[in-house]
């Protein structure tokens, strides 16, 4: 076994996800484990109470696909409560970067779903109350002890009701019920931060209990999922792993002909091709709406289309049934040159990275070209069936991430403006009279309540001007903005053409005579203006404030971060030490005062809900 | 039928991570060491899915053994020699 054999297996998983599939993958990551120390590595606790060890050969080839080395904890059966009430357990002494949680109902609350009829309806409650109480419980106590986020999972409803058809006639019964501990659970995890539910019950009733339960395993090993659906449970975890280490996608590629639209309009014309109410053309319209959703989601939308400009763009402006339309859409390459081409190119015009992308082609030649040449792409194709576009494309969940913010709904937008500030750019002379042109306006502040959510997203997502890649959740962020020994800054940065909202963050962490910037990072939209020069002028003013003699300035190499390894050298900083991966700057405060570039405006702003430093701590949140 | 044999070879050596040449006539899960319980539920779920079979109850903990499994999928209409 060696890396051959983990990179060949895993690609027969990409190709086709079947249980034998990962049962390989998870040998080989097995017998690889001490050559694999360029993979980084997740350490993932799984706590439960039914036999989950089915699912684990999924779960590491999930946590595989997402370009980590999977480390897990399996706690023993139904022993949750001592692992996570004992502070010297082995689950902490693992100490995780994941938790899980899984408690099957059956296990947890036998009568509520075999004998539901022998409850009044005081014990329904009461027995409700005791789930959620025990499930608070491990979730606060798991809080008190690890920073790690925690997956908590939901309740299916039965297969077969104890009351059948009349169940549902209602609110009593059994269905009710468990809908209410659903909705309950949810607001009662809601006050603990970085806990996301897993929806086993939607998951379900997507895969169906009649195909996902298996009576066969849970009899004889307490293994509720059957074979058809640990696949399905196990990538239900995966969302979850590709949204918390920062590996969503942000960028869907469209091909046109046949994909947006049935036929082709260079030779059907407009009027010939298919798109509307009626067969086929519903299909496209079906797929549009869902590309329209994830629009509104806030990914990007670009065409790559082997077509005459005019044509394509002629569809978009007039046809009367065409859902999505050229506003709809960051950029596009409508041309004759091949499509990696052309892919490279919208990547670059978005300022992206190439492993953001997913591309839509019916063509194989097209799709096997990509592969080939761009394996970081992900790419779908579509070449028949048109009715099945639209589940083919929700079922991959690529973009899904764990942070809806009011950045995401304007992404379109904000990018088709930085498509119109490159043909400003591209119309003016020097680059400094272009920037000084934008009448750019950078507001700085502390973090506060309303901004850490985007903070924290760029610190999952920011890959190219990062300097350290430390990937900090929501409540690691909270728990810094409280402490009185670190500031973490933000940047948002206005233009006569748009609003660009927050783009930029700096954590300062002081100690003594030195201040340390753990993290500095620029959204890539942002990248090249000038913003990051302000922002680290006043991280530094600020440290001189706070009677620092030395920041200290780190990079750590990544394969993306490059364009950062000397960001300290050019900020004045002098280098202290380096080795491969790494570089140490410092640089001297004494008696200066910085500044950031003269075309940029800064104007401070005072937090509007200071998150209290250790003073005053929120005593419900620990 | 060579070829169901290579498969059921590969099914269990996959399931319990061990070498596909050392299983042979006399394995079983008294010979095999990482045969235990759990991995017991993992040859099922494997063995069905790579010959597209669903298992019938005694058949699930029949198969304790290399000949047991063929006997169980000989029932199943796959042939071994």
């Amino acid at each position: 076994m060696n890396q051959q054999d983990l990179t060949t297996a895993l690609n027969h998983l990409v190709d086709e996800s079947t249980y034998n599939n990962y049962v390989t993958v998870a040998n080989a990551l097995d017998h690889f484990r001490s050559e694999a120390r360029h993979m980084p590595l997740l350490r993932v606790a799984i706590l439960r109470n039914f036999t989950l060890e089915p699912m684990i050969p999924v779960i590491k080839g999930e946590i595989a696909l997402a370009g980590f080395y999977p480390e897990i904890y399996l706690g023993d059966y139904d022993t949750i409560a001592q692992d996570v009430l004992e502070p010297h357990s082995g689950l902490y002494k693992f100490q995780p970067d994941l938790v899980i949680l899984a408690q099957w109902i059956d296990a947890l609350c036998p009568v509520l779903t075999t004998r539901f009829l022998s409850l009044s309806p005081q014990q329904v409650n009461s027995e409700i109350e005791g789930i959620l109480t025990t499930v608070s419980e491990f979730i606060w106590a798991l809080r008190r002890h690890t920073n790690a986020p925690i997956l908590v999972n939901n309740f299916p409803l039965p297969s077969y009701l104890t009351l059948g058809i009349l169940d549902a006639q209602s609110e009593s019964y059994q269905t009710h019920t468990i809908l209410r501990l659903n909705l309950e659970l949810l607001r009662r995890l809601h006050e603990i931060r970085d806990v996301s539910i897993v929806d086993y019950m939607s998951l379900m009733a997507r895969i169906g209990s009649e195909q996902g339960l298996d009576e066969r395993y849970w009899q004889i090993g307490r293994s509720p999922i059957g074979r058809n659906a640990l696949v399905g449970f196990g990538k239900e975890y995966g969302k979850f792993f590709r949204a918390l280490l920062g590996k969503a996608r942000k960028c869907l590629v469209m091909d046109c002909d046949n994909i947006l639209w049935g036929g082709i309009v260079g030779e059907d014309g407009m009027e010939g091709i298919q798109v509307g109410t009626i067969y086929p053309g519903s299909c496209y319209q079906s797929l549009q709406r869902e590309i329209l959703n994830l629009h509104d989601r806030g990914v990007i939308l670009a065409l790559c289309s082997k077509n005459n400009e005019s044509d394509v763009l002629e569809v978009l402006r007039s046809h009367p049934h065409m859902l999505l339309h050229e506003e709809h859409f960051s950029t596009w390459q409508i041309n004759w040159d091949d499509k990696a081409t052309n892919l490279i190119r919208i990547a670059q015009e978005l300022n992206i990275g190439l492993d953001s992308l997913v591309f839509v082609d019916d063509s194989q030649f097209e799709c096997d070209l990509v592969r080939e040449r761009l394996p970081q792409i992900a790419v779908l194709q579509f070449s028949s069936e048109p009715s099945t576009f639209r589940d083919r494309l929700s079922a991959q969940a690529y973009f899904d991430t764990l942070v809806f913010s009011a950045e995401d709904r304007k992404r379109n937008r904000m990018y088709r403006d930085q498509v119109k500030r490159k043909l400003l750019y591209e119309s003016v002379g020097s680059l400094e009279e272009y920037l000084a042109k934008l009448e750019m306006i950078a507001e700085i502040g502390l973090a506060d309540s309303m901004t850490v959510p985007r903070i924290s997203q760029l610190i999952q997502k920011t890959n190219q001007f990062n300097l350290t890649t430390r990937r900090y959740s929501e409540g690691e962020i909270r728990a810094f903005a409280e402490s009185p020994d670190v500031d973490i800054f933000y940047v948002k940065l206005r233009d006569r053409i748009s609003e660009m909202g927050l783009i930029g963050v700096a954590i300062t962490k002081y100690s003594g005579e030195y201040a340390e910037i753990d993290t500095f990072l620029l959204s890539c939209r942002a990248i090249g203006r000038g913003v990051e020069e302000a922002l680290m002028a006043h991280v530094l003013n600020s440290a001189r404030i706070r009677g620092s003699r030395v920041v200290v300035g780190r990079y750590f190499k990544t394969k993306k971060n490059v364009q950062v390894v000397d960001f300290y050298g050019h900020q004045g900083f002098r280098l202290v030490s380096e080795d491969t991966n790494s570089r140490d700057w410092e640089l001297s405060l004494e008696g200066r005062i910085f500044s950031g570039p003269s075309w940029i405006k800064i104007k401070l702003i005072e937090p509007e809900e200071q998150i209290c430093k250790s003073t005053r701590v929120n005593s419900n949140r620990y | 039928m060579q070829v169901n044999e290579g498969k059921l070879k590969q099914v269990l050596a996959n399931v319990f991570g061990i070498d596909v040449s050392t299983i042979d006539e006399t394995s079983s899960v008294d010979t095999v060491e990482e045969w235990d319980s759990l991995k017991h539920l993992n040859l099922v779920l494997a063995l069905e899915e790579q010959f597209n079979i669903t298992l019938n109850e005694e058949q699930t903990v029949q198969i304790l053994s290399y000949p047991l499994i063929k006997v169980v999928l000989e029932e199943h209409g796959i042939a071994f020699s």
